[in-house]
């Protein structure tokens, strides 16, 4: 069973912290561009913090949306050579994806947030429409 | 007007001798020489070899850089539209002459190259920095060499776009390509597993990248008894590089003494590195080779003993052969010196 | 368990003031297409228009963007009917018998995000890497209601395709097929003793499964909520399998291609001579890392339990799939059982990157969809099908892809299907 007391969600995503803040502890870092999201999860697994969520969650490419969330654990437990290796394939991809010169009006930002609120929901298993409506 | 090509031939090719007049220096001789007149045939007119150049393949092994010299201005010379040589199928030093002399021309004339030989040529190991078309693994092969190596150097001199490996027959050089094949994935996977269960030959449309792993040994029992020694791949070396240890591509590695060296510093160490900023390994080496951080240890008895010797070269485009004999060598002096871990560190 | 599939050639659309399918063509009243759309609840709810239009290859037509492909098709005989679930109830399917409208397809396109995905050109460069510009195709453009949620109206649009599909799929019921072919696989006993020379061979079909235009149903279920489990591949090509995914076009697997599942298809035609095709695997490509675990050890498990010789597995998508492609490759050849698997490249525009974000030795046969960031140039086409407006902010895309001219330069990414995960095309790299 997926224990929500030990999930640490590491993102840059204002929905995710809006919406999820309340049930889990949620590390917000605004400035952090995608990449940079990548490195402190890296960082955090290699302290041994579990990887909860696959990094590169969702088909949505990583040039393409700026936002990110992953979930690993609030404290350190043993660590997992192969978490570690996940989270290192996951930014040699991001790095492949040519920058795109784009700047996002804010409703397919707001459109990115929510895609990357809703696969972190689907992964920790909160209803992501009820968690909409309250803040609506 | 047809395209001017100048062709690298070793001894043998040119029908001088064999390996008893390997040591010969490179000579060049107008037009074409021995299997020259393939490529010549093949094309029909379309290009033409203006020289060749001929060179003993233990003359170029021993005499590298001044054979590349040579011939290198030789070229610079002629311009041709294209440089080819070979193909040298399973010789070894041929196909390494072939390989290395390519690249330098591509590299340092910025003319087109091409090269043949057997995949398991060690010249081979460069094939994702020059095309190399795959052959036979004896001179047999020529007949089907010669027109296949033609037909894509003829491609490469019209500035025509280079298709995937399977379509224009060159070694796959880690570059992806699109190309329709003639049948659907799936069918390709049917056919594909019915090879495989059948322990038949298949060939995979996309290698994994390979990953040399190696099994950590079981850890050290007790660090505070243990002799650990340093070694790197990021070219610490003491100051001035005594034993010219090349910033790319080593062909060999150091053994120096660290004895009583509290801490490495900018007046006895530095790197020879040539892949990356030199300016902060230089300022202070102990950043890449942590000499001063395991006197630490040493005295606080985390570790027994710094082994005095520490090995290293330089990984920048090193052959993974090489870098494998370098340690099979140096692992034997550390058996022998009752080494009993060593930390390897890379930039 | 035995499905008969007839095949009705559809070979031209037109729009009329009756439904009907004759000598080949389809003759289709929209209005009579939408308000059987319209019956549904979400679709009343969230959908404020529904426009209809038909492309037929080789015209001067993009349609963009596009959400979901589906080829229209009606249980003629036996158990259940299309989409289970979903559009029919949930009875098996399977069995008896389907007519199918084949050359054809209802394209359902719009906006659902405002980085809607999808191109399919039906002629010119672009025409080469989808399969649906070969097909005749009935085009329903969705609007939404304004302030909808998207994920209300993701649903609203797919359940409107399906129903389309349907709609369009039962004036087929009484037309004599062109083509009949039936395919049956059997009992684990009764197939061992039928063919017991013959590798037993399944394929593992992994369906995206990871959220919110991320999603795939199996007889209406959210696949993320599923265990790894077998179906007939019969179940698979009667509309047990339906996409939910809009995003990442060109290995996306549409509901047309879950229909027409290649691997299916191909491995049926060796059903018998040279393998016993024994059944579909299907498991799921979801974001937390134990269920990947438990997803990729149950295909294992199943593998070794039906005793098999060999299996392609297939995945979906970019990025976290590659995760689940190679735990489950890894395990199951680990038990012992020889592995094939499909899929597509991330190498970079300058395809010199490591194509795939996960790796294993055990991964040794490999079928390549080719590289989905090779850059393609599209040229302007007289009419578009939906709308541009997207075009810069889609995978693939970039700030400027958009011409002045109508031109699209963007990565083969933005194509509906180009470098299909199943196999269902000819691309390929090396």
């Amino acid at each position: 069973m997926k224990n929500g007391h030990d999930f640490l969600i590491i993102t840059n995503n204002p929905l995710v912290e809006r919406c999820l803040g309340e049930y889990y502890s949620v590390e917000m870092f605004e400035e952090a561009s995608y990449r940079d999201i990548l490195v402190k999860v890296r960082d955090l697994v290699y302290a041994s913090h579990t990887l909860y969520t696959h990094p590169l969650s969702g088909s949505v490419k990583p040039n393409e949306t700026p936002y990110k969330s992953v979930v690993v654990s609030k404290v350190p437990h043993t660590f997992d050579p192969g978490e570690a290796e996940i989270i290192a394939y996951c930014i040699e991809a991001f790095d492949k994806f040519k920058p795109r010169g784009i700047t996002l009006t804010d409703p397919v930002k707001r459109d990115f947030q929510l895609i990357d609120y809703t696969l972190i929901c689907g992964a920790v298993d909160f209803d992501a429409a009820a968690g909409l409506s309250k803040i609506k | 007007m047809s395209y001017r090509v100048v062709h690298y031939i070793n001894q043998f090719f040119a029908n001088i001798g064999g390996e008893e007049m390997a040591h010969v220096a490179p000579e060049l001789r107008e037009g074409f020489v021995g299997p020259g007149l393939a490529f010549n045939q093949s094309w029909k007119g379309e290009a033409e070899i203006v020289a060749t150049v001929v060179c003993g393949d233990s003359h170029f092994a021993e005499h590298e850089k001044e054979a590349q010299e040579q011939i290198l201005a030789w070229v610079k010379e002629l311009n041709p539209d294209l440089f080819i040589a070979g193909p040298a199928f399973n010789a070894g030093r041929y196909g390494y002459a072939c390989a290395t002399i390519a690249n330098a021309v591509k590299e340092q004339l910025g003319i087109k190259v091409l090269t043949g030989m057997y995949e398991e040529n060690p010249g081979a190991d460069l094939k994702d920095k020059i095309l190399i078309v795959p052959t036979a693994n004896s001179a047999a092969g020529m007949r089907k060499a010669a027109p296949a190596m033609a037909k894509l150097a003829l491609k490469l001199m019209k500035g025509e776009k280079l298709g995937a490996s399977c379509e224009d027959n060159y070694m796959p050089n880690g570059i992806r390509v699109n190309f329709f094949e003639k049948e659907r994935g799936s069918k390709r996977a049917v056919k594909m597993l019915l090879n495989k269960l059948a322990d038949k030959p298949f060939v995979t449309e996309y290698p994994m990248p390979s990953f040399d792993r190696v099994a950590p040994n079981p850890a050290v029992k007790d660090l505070s008894k243990a002799t650990i020694a340093l070694c790197t791949s990021g070219g610490i070396v003491p100051k001035g590089n005594p034993d010219h240890i090349e910033s790319s591509s080593a062909s060999h590695y150091g053994e120096y003494s660290i004895a009583g060296v509290e801490a490495l510093c900018e007046a006895t160490h530095e790197t020879a590195h040539g892949g990356y900023d030199p300016v902060y390994a230089n300022a202070d080496a102990n950043r890449v080779l942590p000499v001063d951080v395991m006197r630490e240890f040493e005295r606080e008895g985390k570790i027994g003993k710094l082994h005095d010797l520490f090995y290293t070269t330089v990984g920048n485009g090193t052959a993974v052969a090489s870098a494998k004999k370098f340690a099979a060598e140096y692992a034997q002096k550390l058996l022998q010196a009752g080494v009993n871990a060593v930390i390897m560190t890379s930039t | 368990m035995k499905l008969e599939l007839g095949f009705i050639e559809i070979k031209d659309i037109q729009f009329s003031n009756e439904c009907k399918v004759e000598n080949g063509t389809l003759f289709v009243d929209a209005e009579a297409v939408k308000a059987f759309v319209y019956e549904d609840d979400d679709v009343k709810a969230y959908v404020k228009s529904a426009c209809f239009d038909i492309a037929k290859p080789g015209e001067s037509v993009r349609i963009t963007p596009v959400k979901d492909v589906i080829e229209p098709r009606v249980k003629v005989e036996g158990p259940g009917g299309q989409f289970p679930g979903v559009i029919a109830k949930v009875d098996t399917v399977g069995s008896g018998r389907t007519h199918v409208l084949r050359g054809m397809a209802i394209v359902t396109a719009g906006k659902i995000v405002g980085f809607q995905e999808g191109i399919i050109d039906m002629s010119g460069p672009g025409a080469e890497y989808t399969p649906f510009s070969k097909l005749n195709n009935l085009v329903m453009v969705c609007e939404p209601v304004e302030g909808v949620h998207q994920h209300d109206y993701e649903r609203a649009v797919r359940i409107a395709g399906l129903r389309a599909a349907t709609f369009v799929g039962e004036l087929g019921r009484n037309v004599t097929p062109d083509e009949v072919q039936s395919f049956e696989t059997y009992g684990i006993k009764e197939g061992i003793e039928k063919f017991p020379t013959l590798p037993r061979v399944a394929y593992v079909h992994m369906l995206q499964s990871q959220g919110l235009l991320h999603d795939t149903y199996v007889y209406g279920v959210d696949a993320k909520r599923t265990l790894t489990t077998i179906l007939y591949p019969t179940e698979t090509m009667d509309g047990a399998i339906i996409s939910g995914n809009c995003v990442s076009a060109c290995d996306k697997n549409t509901t047309y291609h879950h229909q027409n599942n290649p691997v299916v298809a191909d491995l049926f035609e060796q059903h018998g001579k040279t393998l016993n095709y024994v059944c579909n695997i299907i498991t799921n490509e979801n974001v937390y890392l134990a269920d990947k675990q438990r997803s990729s050890d149950w295909s294992a498990k199943l593998c070794r339990l039906l005793d098999l010789d060999g299996v392609i597995v297939s995945q979906e998508g970019f990025g976290n799939p590659d995760t689940d492609l190679i735990m489950n490759t890894k395990k199951i050849e680990q038990m012992g059982v020889k592995t094939t698997i499909i899929t597509d490249e991330y190498a970079g525009q300058d395809g010199k990157s490591q194509s795939l974000a996960d790796a294993d030795p055990l991964a040794d046969a490999v079928v390549t969809g080719g590289n989905a960031n090779e850059v393609i140039v599209l040229p302007p086409m007289e009419k578009v099908i939906g709308t541009l407006n997207y075009v810069d902010v889609i995978a693939g895309g970039h700030a400027g892809s958009l011409r002045e001219d109508g031109s699209i330069e963007a990565e083969l990414q933005v194509i509906t299907g180009a470098t299909n995960e199943m196999g269902f095309n000819r691309l390929s790299a090396r």
